[in-house]
């Protein structure tokens, strides 16, 4: 039982002790800054969860979060580094705004809502998916390492989209200036969860696709060889995986995961896919990923923890008239100390445990 | 050792977590007829962006001077908190709203039909739509482009001036663009004018151009022209910035850019200004005597200070610009600048 506890709660230890630290030092900032501090936490714990609709739009905030790091995670897992979760996201969402608008017009008539919701969020699966298997490709047919070739796909992708926002899908009502599609139809809408809130059915479903990620990548023989690729793909070559299949697919599943996440956005919170509706989510999901130590639940706590975060800024600043920004620096904070986890394991005196994760390997491996 | 040490990191922990929830702040009654709460939420910028927010937020700070407010803000940092952000001060009962920018005209027509106790001004949103309890503040651009239209005229030794903008499909940009001319037109008759608009790039990039800006408010100077007008966001400012690495005189727009763009304050000769915070104020006052108007309000727009070139302008220039003003102010000039590009052409 102990043991069952220890191996449950073992590996929450750091990330939590990063936080903390993170939280502290932040505190110094606000202290620094002329506030304080214990009133502005406990202005964002009310912002993200002190009410019925403060709970609704911090989970609003964590569905994306909770998608693009399962993406960013399932990668990692994978032995690659995904940072192109943003451009995935923004394809993600392209393809759920045409789903949303378009397909019906195309099939010339509407589609009941049982079947338009659920093509619309694959369809943008498929697109995350498809633009994540360029690199993944790139990267076992040629080389090509996917840090950069993602990065730069990034750019490729969000002015790909603005081309597209500001032109053949541009709203072509006459009163619109903004680069945005028109509204998708009712029948391609995520309903919400509970009438008057705005929290909706994406979330439920983030949760499922994170036990379903945890589910393949622990119980499934696929899964055992992302991890396997993942960790040696030398001995992975010689059990007999192919690896550069394996690492193809591996970005496929993650660009899907990261389609969702704009598909979900489109589909269940605007309505439509405006340009620049993405603040960063696909650069935050790599913060989140590393948080949450490339676990799926840890990932999800993890995306929970930066939701609340950023949903309960705006009380604390209401309330606290702390600076908005405080929370961006907190957040890098928790990052910097996840990344240099020996840093918190001297402070707190920690013994390093068990195996570490690989995230990343160098050109070629 | 270690265990004490663990022990007391998760006593440390325990305590930070119990600790918020011992603390409350003390907040103002906003639900009482005789607490006057005025609330601002931003579009996307800061609210000390020397713009739009500053200026709304200057407005508000006045309101609480002069007619006891309770005042507050919110800065937003993604889109989709809008929402939340108008929300925060609607279910708190504050009496008016502010919402700041073009950006927020959606969220806040949404909102006021949410919370109908709750009056809402939209600052640079024009209500399609009439709603009894929003009311959008918009401003005579062709008024100030007129005026710095006018004074670039009079100011001009090559007797060229040129307008470096965004597109003209937004229609603030036109009639600043517009309004330049016409004023320039009026004073001198004979001037050469160019305007440019940066109408061959999509909506995203038009005001987010300051390489365009820059280059053409060069090429510009290169062919003789000695006063640039630059007005779109960005776009604008790069016009300003080639005016200053030429060493001519340029105009900004929106707000008295001797502000936002400090590296071309030494050629910076006037801009043409949005009166913001005294329309914002004008129209908390009427919230607050309970005569707040719907639909749209038309604020004013004028010109913004000399600063460092206030010696380099005639006392006579400034005596015109001055008549010119309370002209345009008082309805005996017209800028005869239609309200949009489309308008063109009808009565």
């Amino acid at each position: 039982m102990r043991d069952k506890l220890n191996r449950l709660f073992a590996p929450l230890l750091l990330p939590a002790l990063s936080v903390f630290t993170a939280m502290v030092l932040g505190g110094v900032l606000i202290a620094l800054a002329g506030g304080n501090p214990l009133e502005a936490y406990a202005g964002m714990l009310e912002g993200a969860f002190g009410s019925p609709r403060a709970v609704s739009e911090t989970l609003v905030w964590a569905t994306p979060y909770i998608l693009a790091g399962l993406s960013v995670s399932l990668a990692f897992r994978g032995g690659l580094f995904n940072i192109g979760a943003e451009g995935q996201l923004a394809f993600g969402a392209l393809s759920a705004a045409w789903a949303g608008h378009w397909l019906p017009r195309l099939v010339g008539g509407g589609l009941p809502a049982a079947l338009h919701v659920p093509l619309t969020l694959l369809l943008g699966a498929l697109a995350g998916g498809l633009w994540a298997a360029v690199p993944g490709w790139i990267k076992a047919r040629a080389g090509g390492h996917e840090v950069i070739s993602t990065i730069m796909l990034n750019y490729v992708a969000l002015n790909v989209v603005s081309f597209l926002l500001n032109g053949p899908m541009k709203d072509p009502t006459a009163a619109n200036v903004l680069s945005r599609t028109p509204l998708i139809d009712e029948s391609a809408r995520v309903p919400a969860l509970v009438d008057g809130f705005r929290l909706h059915w994406g979330f439920p479903l983030a949760l499922l696709a994170a036990a379903l990620v945890g589910w393949v990548l622990q119980r499934t023989a696929f899964g055992f060889e992302i991890r396997t690729a993942g960790q040696s793909p030398d001995a992975a070559r010689y059990a007999g995986v192919r690896v550069g299949r394996t690492v193809i697919v591996t970005m496929a599943l993650s660009g899907g995961l990261a389609g969702v996440a704009g598909a979900i956005e489109v589909s269940a919170l605007h309505h439509r896919h405006e340009l620049g509706f993405s603040q960063g989510y696909g650069f935050d999901a790599i913060a989140i990923a590393l948080l949450g130590k490339a676990h799926p639940g840890g990932t999800v706590l993890a995306a929970l923890l930066f939701s609340a975060m950023r949903s309960g800024a705006t009380r604390m600043q209401y309330l606290t008239q702390v600076p908005i920004d405080v929370i961006s620096v907190i957040q890098a904070l928790i990052l910097l100390f996840v990344a240099a986890d020996t840093l918190v394991r001297r402070i707190y005196r920690v013994r390093a445990r068990g195996e570490r994760l690989v995230l990343t390997r160098g050109w070629g491996g | 050792m270690l265990k004490k040490r663990r022990l007391a990191i998760a006593v440390l922990l325990a305590l930070a977590s119990a600790l918020p929830a011992c603390t409350r702040s003390k907040r103002a009654d906003c639900a009482s007829p005789e607490v006057f709460c005025v609330g601002l939420v931003t579009d996307m910028g800061k609210i000390d962006d020397k713009s739009f927010n500053q200026s709304a937020w200057e407005a508000i700070q006045r309101a609480q001077k002069e007619l006891g407010a309770t005042t507050q803000y919110i800065e937003t940092t993604d889109p989709k908190d809008y929402p939340k952000n108008i929300g925060t001060f609607a279910e708190e009962q504050y009496d008016v709203v502010i919402t700041s920018g073009f950006g927020l005209t959606e969220a806040t027509h949404a909102a006021a039909e949410q919370f109908k106790g709750v009056k809402f001004i939209g600052i640079d949103q024009f209500q399609a739509t009439q709603k009894p309890n929003v009311v959008g503040l918009i401003f005579p651009e062709d008024h100030g482009g007129f005026l710095v239209g006018a004074l670039a005229a009079m100011m001009t030794k090559s007797g060229k001036i040129g307008g470096v903008l965004a597109t003209d499909a937004v229609p603030p940009v036109y009639r600043f663009g517009e309004g330049f001319r016409a004023g320039a037109r009026h004073v001198k008759p004979d001037i050469e004018i160019s305007v440019v608009y940066h109408n061959d790039v999509g909506f995203d990039k038009t005001f987010t151009d300051p390489e365009w800006g820059k280059t053409t408010a060069v090429s510009m100077i290169d062919k003789g022209i000695d006063i640039v007008f630059g007005g779109g966001g960005k776009t604008g400012n790069g016009a300003l910035l080639g005016a200053a690495t030429k060493g001519v005189y340029a105009i900004g727009v929106d707000t008295d850019q001797y502000y936002t763009v400090p590296e071309a304050q030494k050629v910076l000769l006037s801009s043409a200004v949005k009166l913001i915070t005294e329309g914002t104020f004008d129209l908390i006052k009427m919230a607050k005597e309970g005569k707040l108007p719907a639909g749209n309000f038309e604020g004013k727009s004028g010109y913004a200070p000399y600063h460092d070139l206030d010696s380099k302008v005639p006392p006579e220039v400034k005596t015109k610009m001055e008549e010119l003003r309370r002209g345009l102010l008082d309805g005996t000039l017209k800028t005869t600048v239609p309200p949009t590009k489309d308008a063109k052409g009808q009565p």
